[in-house]
């Protein structure tokens, strides 16, 4: 894994709508989504956010981080900000182990995704994605991985590439160095 | 939909409403120009290659990869029914929603639920299906089924979409696209959070995780396998795959192939029973036969399970473009559709749809699955032909003329003299032998509304070869000419031309008088009695006649020999050899002359300096993989070649498809192909097709006869005289 793809997928992910920054750290993070939006925000408890702090980096920057069930969080709360394990670059594609319902609801549910991903998880292309995506389905637990490729999207009205059908309206990621540089976390 | 008119007055109603049509045309250009940007540095064949193996793979090995899926997905907590037929499958569900008391299904997008009509068959037990994908909400509203595979409601417009909206909401939704779709998503969003139970499809069942795969756009699939707290996947059992590389390695073609897209918007793994509101989901899969197990068996057929629902064949499809999918389909539309509709339905209901096929093999070009379509579409029309006729003209056509040869040659020689009161001689081009007008009595009048008709020439090709001198000292090669119908009956020029172009580069052509037609307006028709009997006839005459190569000026002819002779001999011990040795020595007359003989540079000092448009012929194209060859030989003898846009679609001929088959679906198609003729404004057309020729010299001649439509052949025989009269 190097950090040789990142110019690559900055394209490739920009390309089918998703806008793509690179910030020096969680702080820069917390800032940018301020200023997109500070309603209700759903952060899923994960080994990396734990680990960075990553709830209160956002609530220091005035950002309303639901405490709850994100079941009773609205049927579109504002925002939802999660790591990921791993990028393709020959697709724009971030890719979540999902298996804890709070990061499916925290990125099916919000008006906006933001996503924050360490360069040294960006993988070539999805052949490269073959080996981690297997071990990942080893024994018998059950489990969820989702690929996300740019905003929901539609071409079902008259052949028009229409935006935010049913998942989030936007997806913004942030390429932040220093997160973490395993596929299996996020 | 009108599934209780017949398919006639469907076709007649599509066409009387260009708006559609129009609508996918549009859509058919864009989408080749995103197909091609999506592939883009990736070998698309060497992908289909691989595709099509891993699905063999798993047809032969399907019955272990089913008992792999089911013990992982158990081991995950799954539940797994297994449907002999869709309606076992429906009363699962049923069956299980009762227990649950549950009284909404949310539903994302499943082309077997439409198969087992789902949404009907639940409602009357009092349970709601709510279709979630915009698309399929959309048809669910106006009480339709599917036009299309991918885009569900393809066939609807912005104000059609609106009025559905507005009815159902009870207020007005305006017809911007944006708000319609907005409408959608705020709409449906309290679907997922209220319904009992989330109903998917699936993408790909991969045996080794036991865990499911769903490729979508919308992120409605991840809402209905999230929020409710049973997760039914209702899939069939032909998405079996090995294992999860196999499942990625689809996840690149899919996408690219069905909408232009490096990957869709989500792609979702699941497996097992994942948590859900603190508890453990409840997941159900129900894997469904209905037919595919028979289809497997079907050794002709089988190939169609390699589909992974693209929808690529409609998109490039005429027929489809011209009347969509819900004239052209049942439940699954163009080429994939007649095949499925065939095993799934019964072929009553396919027959009609699949004597639409034009059989222009567009849809072989882009199939991610190297699904050869049009071959098992030409086997259902032969399954179609034994079970219902193929009509009383050609019965007689096919079976008591064509078969005997001195019959069949005669009687074309008594046509052309009894044909000359209709004759006349294009104004424009001034060429002779068309027919205009047809006496009414005669035939429809619509034969010759939108075209001319070609004439039977004076004298046959087989009648002139005798007379042509051929003075050649230790000629290179000794090729055969296979002259086909076309050539030897209305365009014998083609053929003289031919001579002319060989000898001039010191090759003998040899013509063998045995030959007779390839058989193949016989085998598209479903008559493969008449198409074996015309193969012996073809293989005996060359076999005899020791060649170095059989030349054909007419692609059809040339996959007629090439592959269809072998075929249709396979099964006969004293021909099938001869059938083979006739292949591999058949090439297409542009394809010998380029990459035999290397013309293009021995013809360069040609200074034909004529500005032409070319017309890929469907089975010289997508048949023989032979387009560079003519552009080729024209570019050096001195013609320049200015590309039409399209210039790979269908004329709209497909033999007796536009005369007795669909002549009115073929009259829409052709006047596609003259617009895009007459666009690029230059006055000749080269193909290397006498069918093409038959179709476009009448069309076009109708539409501006200042137009020339012309075989390659022809012009190269011009440069090479234009030349002689220049160096004397």
């Amino acid at each position: 894994m190097t950090e040789k793809y990142t110019k690559q997928f900055i394209e490739t992910a920009q390309r089918v709508g998703a806008e793509v920054l690179e910030v020096e750290d969680l702080q820069a993070v917390a800032k940018y989504i301020s200023g997109i939006t500070k309603d209700t925000t759903l952060v899923p408890d994960t080994d990396l956010s734990k680990k960075h702090n990553l709830q209160s980096i956002l609530t220091t920057e005035g950002i309303d981080v639901f405490s709850g069930d994100f079941r009773t969080a609205g049927h579109v709360p504002a925002a939802g900000v999660t790591f990921c394990n791993f990028c393709m670059a020959d697709s724009g594609t971030v890719v979540l182990e999902s298996t804890n319902e709070d990061i499916r609801l925290a990125t099916t549910l919000p008006e906006v995704h933001f996503v924050i991903a360490d360069p040294a998880k960006i993988l070539k292309d999805n052949l490269a994605a073959v080996a981690p995506m297997s071990s990942m389905h080893e024994g018998d637990d059950p489990k969820f991985v989702a690929y996300i490729t740019g905003p929901s999207r539609t071409a079902d009205v008259e052949r028009v590439l229409t935006i935010g059908c049913h998942g989030p309206r936007e997806l913004h990621i942030l390429l932040v160095g220093n997160i973490s540089s395993d596929v299996m976390e996020n | 939909m009108k599934d209780t008119s017949s398919y006639k007055e469907n076709v007649e109603q599509a066409i009387a409403n260009p708006k559609l049509s129009e609508a996918l045309h549009l859509f058919g250009d864009s989408y080749l120009i995103a197909r091609e940007n999506a592939y883009k540095g990736l070998d698309f064949e060497e992908m289909r290659s691989e595709l099509s193996d891993i699905k063999d793979n798993v047809r032969l090995n399907r019955k272990e990869l089913l008992a792999e899926f089911v013990k992982n997905a158990e081991a995950a907590g799954s539940k797994v029914f297994i449907a002999k037929d869709t309606k076992e499958a429906n009363d699962y569900v049923i069956k299980l929603a009762k227990s649950k008391d549950a009284k909404l299904i949310a539903k994302s997008k499943s082309m077997v639920s439409e198969e087992a009509h789902f949404n009907k068959a639940v409602k009357a037990h009092g349970i709601r299906a709510a279709e979630t994908d915009l698309g399929e909400w959309i048809i669910q509203l106006a009480g339709q089924r599917p036009s299309h595979m991918v885009m569900p409601a393809i066939h609807m417009f912005k104000e059609e979409v609106a009025e559905l909206f507005t009815k159902e909401a009870g207020k007005t939704i305006s017809p911007e696209i944006k708000t319609l779709v907005d409408h959608a998503r705020t709409r449906l969003r309290k679907e997922y959070f209220d319904a009992d139970i989330g109903l998917t499809g699936a993408n790909f069942l991969v045996a080794n995780t036991g865990g499911i795969g769903l490729v979508t756009n919308e992120g409605n699939a991840r809402l209905c396998a999230t929020l409710p707290k049973v997760h039914v996947v209702f899939a069939s059992i032909h998405k079996l795959v090995r294992n999860m590389e196999d499942a990625i390695k689809i996840t690149r073609l899919l996408p690219r192939n069905a909408t232009g897209q490096l990957l869709t918007s989500y792609v979702t793994w699941i497996k097992g029973c994942v948590p859900c509101d603190g508890e453990d989901k409840e997941q159900h899969i129900i894997l469904i036969d209905g037919g595919r197990e028979a289809l497997y068996e079907s050794k002709a057929c089988r190939d169609a399970l390699k589909c992974i629902q693209c929808g690529a064949c409609a998109n490039v499809c005429p027929v489809y473009q011209t009347v969509g999918g819900h004239v052209f389909g049942s439940i699954y539309i163009s080429a994939i559709g007649i095949i499925l509709t065939a095993f799934y339905e019964g072929l009553d209901k396919a027959k009609d749809i699949t004597r639409a096929c034009i059989g222009c093999r567009s849809c072989v070009a882009v199939c991610p699955s190297k699904i050869d379509l049009e071959e098992i579409i030409l086997h259902l029309k032969n399954e179609v032909t034994k079970e219902y006729g193929m009509g009383v003209i050609k019965n007689v056509a096919f079976k008591a003329i064509m078969k005997n040869r001195g019959l069949f040659h005669s009687m074309v020689r008594a046509a052309s003299k009894l044909q000359r009161p209709v004759t006349h001689k294009n104004r424009g081009t001034g060429e002779q032998r068309i027919i205009r007008h047809l006496p009414l009595h005669f035939m429809e009048r619509d034969f010759t509304e939108w075209r001319d008709l070609p004439s039977i020439a004076p004298k046959s090709f087989r009648d002139q070869f005798d007379s042509i001198p051929q003075t050649l000292f230790n000629p290179d090669y000794k090729v055969g000419f296979f002259v086909g119908c076309g050539g030897d009956f209305v365009y014998p020029e083609v053929g003289v031309s031919l001579i002319k172009v060989l000898n001039s580069l010191n090759v003998e052509v040899v013509f063998p008088k045995g030959q007779s037609c390839c058989g193949i307006p016989a085998l598209y028709s479903g008559d493969t009695a008449t198409g074996i009997d015309l193969a012996k006839q073809s293989v005996e005459a060359f076999t005899d006649a020791d060649l170095d190569y059989i030349l054909c000026i007419c692609p059809t002819c040339t996959m007629g020999v090439k592959r269809d002779f072998v075929d249709r001999l396979a099964d006969h011990p004293q021909w099938a050899a001869k059938a083979r040795d006739l292949s591999a020595k058949t090439m297409d007359a542009s394809a010998f002359l380029e990459n035999v003989l290397g013309a293009s540079e021995k013809l360069s000092s040609l200074t034909a300096g004529e500005a032409v448009t070319y017309h890929d012929s469907c089975h010289l194209k997508r048949g023989s993989d032979v387009w560079k060859e003519p552009r080729a030989l024209l570019n050096s003898s001195g013609h320049e070649v200015l590309e039409m846009k399209n210039s790979d679609r269908c004329c709209g001929f497909g033999g007796t498809y536009s005369f007795l088959g669909q002549p009115q679906i073929s009259k829409q198609i052709t006047a596609d192909k003259v617009s895009t003729i007459k666009a690029t404004g230059v006055k000749t057309v080269a193909m290397d097709c006498p069918g093409c020729m038959i179709m476009l010299k009448g069309a076009v001649g109708k539409a501006d006869e200042s137009i020339r439509c012309v075989h390659t052949m022809e012009l190269l025989a011009e440069a090479i005289d234009k030349n002689k009269t220049k160096k004397q």
